[in-house]
């Protein structure tokens, strides 16, 4: 940890120093990039500021936290104990997984009032991860010590208080604090979405139009350092608790269920079905449950009604298809020059360790940043143009990957590196026969991880800079009350990052398979 | 109805329905063993002795023949801590101490493992663990951690004790010392014992007989009474006699 440390702490230090000279000569975007000094400077000036703001944001993203970790246990043990449960499931999980906050900021602000909307964003932001790392954790137990307490007559309730939960906890605080930043971003994204004077996403977008880049940068600061210490926190926690140091990058697998053997076709039918219809009436259900008129909230088939049978069905579908037409491209383009970026810097980390071992934590870091909703500090340097969605989508993309790659190459073990090398094999044709091959999953997984993640930042710069695509067409509609649209952007943009995770994964399925490989959970 | 404490097994048969053809793992399997005998089950491995306790736990179903433990099904012969089990590996719940790990099975049976706190020192004590009470898993050697599942086998001083290659990982000198203390908590505890094992040696050691099993499909094929007196001490491993019965055995064993 400490060779870590005096690798990283030399590129920290130049970089910042860099940083603190271009950004005094102004010398990007005339002045669009501060001074790390005249942030700070401009930090202290608005200290009156900050603390109702940063009250406002910790206090949403804390209790969504709370709430949305405690349903993603529960839910957990009840997947576990019950397969067919998560099977119905499925749906509505992947479609949390794979849903961009902005796209639901508004609904959540047209149907909810108060703190409620930026809770609810920030639950959503930790659910999947508690909820997948809980049901690994309570999956991965000791099968003889499950036998033992059932050979003294203890059923699967036994098991689970005894053996599975206390053995889940690595894995659940290790979910606990990659989902901590999340909540964060849920929260900040849920106050870009309108709604409530105070909190950092609101501060943020108010001060976009002052033409203020110092106090921008110091927004953004301080969101970062809120994320980073609801990371660092729980780092040190199951640190305290565990003593062992857990993978940082997320999980995106599913996790696995029972394949539905020994079941009819019947049945296999009826719980697919149940599977895919399930989050359409959780979507019915919270319409009804929160009472908002039919013309504010739109149930599944009022969204259909809007985009298929109305008069107008035929403007809203040709403005949506416009809008998909534009974010898309934009989208495949940034994550694929991501992905290739990242997997050429990983597959190379064995020609130059010391040069990853001193950017690793700086990509380490980055996870914890929440990257997304730093866009408006990239529109002051890159301007409302298309550069602007490229750049952020890149990044969106690179630095998980990055992580995920990296430690994946890691995982090859040291024996079947030296294998090619004792036949006198080049660096190259190392890379070739190992390197490459042994990241392959690795990019998958990647691929899976930040298909949501590159929809999310494109919408956002969409909504806040282009003036184009997705996020545009959300973002009018709010101004211009049109509701049926708002919800049809909302369900399509959900449909579309479910549809691309699932087209990775069938690609990836197939690919692995023919390789003879393992898809990496 | 047989003896109260004693295990009886007819003609159970047990099959494995995969992918590709259906493996016979159990066909027409018979064992007695009287009460308080200490009985080991030894056999080539894939012949089904494992199954044979597991079946005997209530850990897997068998589609054919009567299983009884102490005069009842296993089902309630375990939920009532008739039982005592000993796995190959110790199975020890790695964030619980030694004391802590002994009261499991008090736990799963939902009895206060407080009103057990003498018997719990006394079992570590028997199994020379005095000292290490608190001790976490990670702490102790492989011995020891094998000798706390002894001791948690024996927590709710069970009527019939079940052990599945308890000594399987550990090298043959600690094996041997194993075993000889092995027989000294049975003659205490005064239990039927069914021990699963693959060392001819060791069977012949612990046993009052020992049965030999033949796999494909898994069956019995020879019971052999081991007439050597007890308490049996190290020195019987060199004895002539105890030679004489581990060739006999080893004959059978490998089909000659």
């Amino acid at each position: 940890m400490t060779s870590h440390f005096s690798k990283t702490l030399p590129v920290i230090g130049i970089l910042l120093l860099v940083w603190e000279i271009v950004g005094r000569m102004d010398w990007i975007a005339g002045g669009a990039l501060p001074g790390i000094s005249e942030i700070l400077i401009q930090l202290w000036k608005d200290r009156g500021d900050y603390p109702q703001h940063i009250w406002a944001t910790v206090y949403a993203s804390g209790l969504g936290f709370l709430i949305g970790n405690t349903l993603a246990v529960l839910a957990g043990m009840a997947f576990v104990l019950s397969p067919v449960l998560m099977r119905l499931a499925r749906g509505v999980n992947i479609a949390i997984f794979a849903l961009p906050p902005i796209a639901l900021a508004p609904i959540l602000v047209l149907t909810l009032s108060g703190m409620a909307p930026r809770v609810t964003l920030a639950a959503l932001g930790v659910y999947f991860i508690t909820m997948s790392a809980t049901v690994i954790g309570l999956s991965q137990h000791d099968s003889r010590t499950a036998d033992l307490v059932r050979a003294y007559g203890g059923g699967n309730w036994a098991i689970m208080r005894l053996v599975r939960l206390r053995g889940a906890i690595p894995d659940i605080l290790s979910g606990l604090r990659i989902a901590a930043p999340n909540a964060v971003l849920g929260a900040i994204l849920a106050e870009f979405g309108g709604g409530g004077r105070w909190g950092l996403g609101s501060y943020l977008l108010g001060s976009l139009g002052r033409g203020d880049p110092a106090r921008l940068w110091g927004i953004g600061l301080i969101a970062t350092v809120i994320a980073g210490l609801s990371y660092a926190i729980f780092a040190v926690v199951s640190g305290r608790v565990l003593g062992s140091t857990r993978s940082v990058s997320l999980n995106t697998a599913l996790p696995p269920d029972d394949g539905g053997a020994g079941r009819s076709p019947a049945m296999h039918l009826l719980i697919l079905t149940g599977t895919v219809v399930l989050p359409f009436i959780m979507w019915w259900a919270f319409i009804k449950l929160t009472g908002v008129p039919d013309m504010i909230a739109k149930t599944p088939i009022g969204v259909f009604d809007y985009l298929f049978l109305a008069d107008a069905s035929a403007i809203a579908r040709g403005k949506l298809l416009e809008a998909l037409g534009q974010t898309l491209p934009i989208t495949a383009v940034g994550m694929i020059a991501g992905l290739v970026f990242a997997f050429l810097l990983a597959i190379s980390s064995r020609m130059f360790p010391g040069f990853i071992r001193g950017f690793m934590p700086i990509a380490l870091v980055t996870q914890t940043m929440p990257l997304v909703a730093l866009t408006p500090l990239l529109v002051l340097i890159l301007g409302r143009g298309y550069s602007l969605t490229l750049w952020i989508t890149i990044s969106v993309t690179f630095f998980p990957a990055f992580v995920l790659l990296v430690q994946g190459i890691q995982r090859v073990p040291q024996s079947v590196l030296d294998l090619p090398r004792a036949y006198g094999a080049s660096a190259w044709k190392e890379m070739r026969m190992v390197s490459i091959p042994a990241a392959l999953p690795y990019l998958f997984a990647a691929t899976r991880l930040t298909v949501p993640r590159a929809l999310l930042g494109v919408m956002i710069a969409e909504w806040l800079a282009t003036g184009t695509g997705l996020g545009n067409l959300l973002n009018r509609s709010r101004g211009y009350l049109d509701y049926g649209m708002i919800w049809s952007v909302a369900a399509v943009s959900v449909m579309v990052s479910v549809a691309l995770y699932y087209g990775v994964l069938a690609v990836e399925r197939r690919t692995l398979t023919r390789l003879g490989m393992q898809t990496v959970e | 109805m047989t003896d109260p404490a004693g295990i009886s097994l007819r003609a159970v048969s047990k099959i494995y329905r995969g992918r590709g053809k259906p493996i016979e793992a159990l066909k027409d399997m018979n064992l007695e063993c009287a009460p308080g005998s200490f009985t080991a089950l030894i056999g080539p491995s894939g012949c089904g002795k494992s199954t044979v306790m597991r079946i005997a736990l209530g850990l897997e179903s068998h589609d054919e023949g009567d299983v009884q433990i102490a005069g009842q099904s296993s089902k309630s012969a375990t939920a009532k801590g008739v039982t005592g089990v000993a796995f190959q590996d110790a199975a020890l719940l790695p964030w619980r101490s030694v004391q802590s790990n002994i009261a499991v099975p008090l736990e799963v049976l939902g009895r206060n493992p407080r009103e057990y706190r003498d018997q719990i020192a006394h079992l570590i004590e028997l199994v020379g663990l005095k000292g290490y009470e608190k001790s976490l898993p990670g702490q102790l050697s492989g011995g020891m951690r094998q000798r706390v599942s002894i001791a948690r086998s024996l927590i709710t001083s069970p009527a019939v004790l079940f052990m599945d290659e308890p000594f399987g990982a550990l090298d043959q000198i600690r094996r041997r010392q194993m075993n000889v203390e092995l027989q000294r908590i049975w003659l205490e505890s005064k239990c039927t014992a069914l021990l699963v094992t693959h060392g001819i040696d060791e069977a012949v050691f612990l046993g009052d007989c020992v049965v030999v099993m033949h796999a494909n499909p898994g069956r019995v094929v020879e019971v052999f009474e081991v007439p050597f007196a007890r308490p049996r001490s190290q020195d019987l491993f060199s004895d002539p006699a105890f030679h004489a019965l581990t060739d006999k055995i080893a004959k059978v064993l490998h089909g000659e």
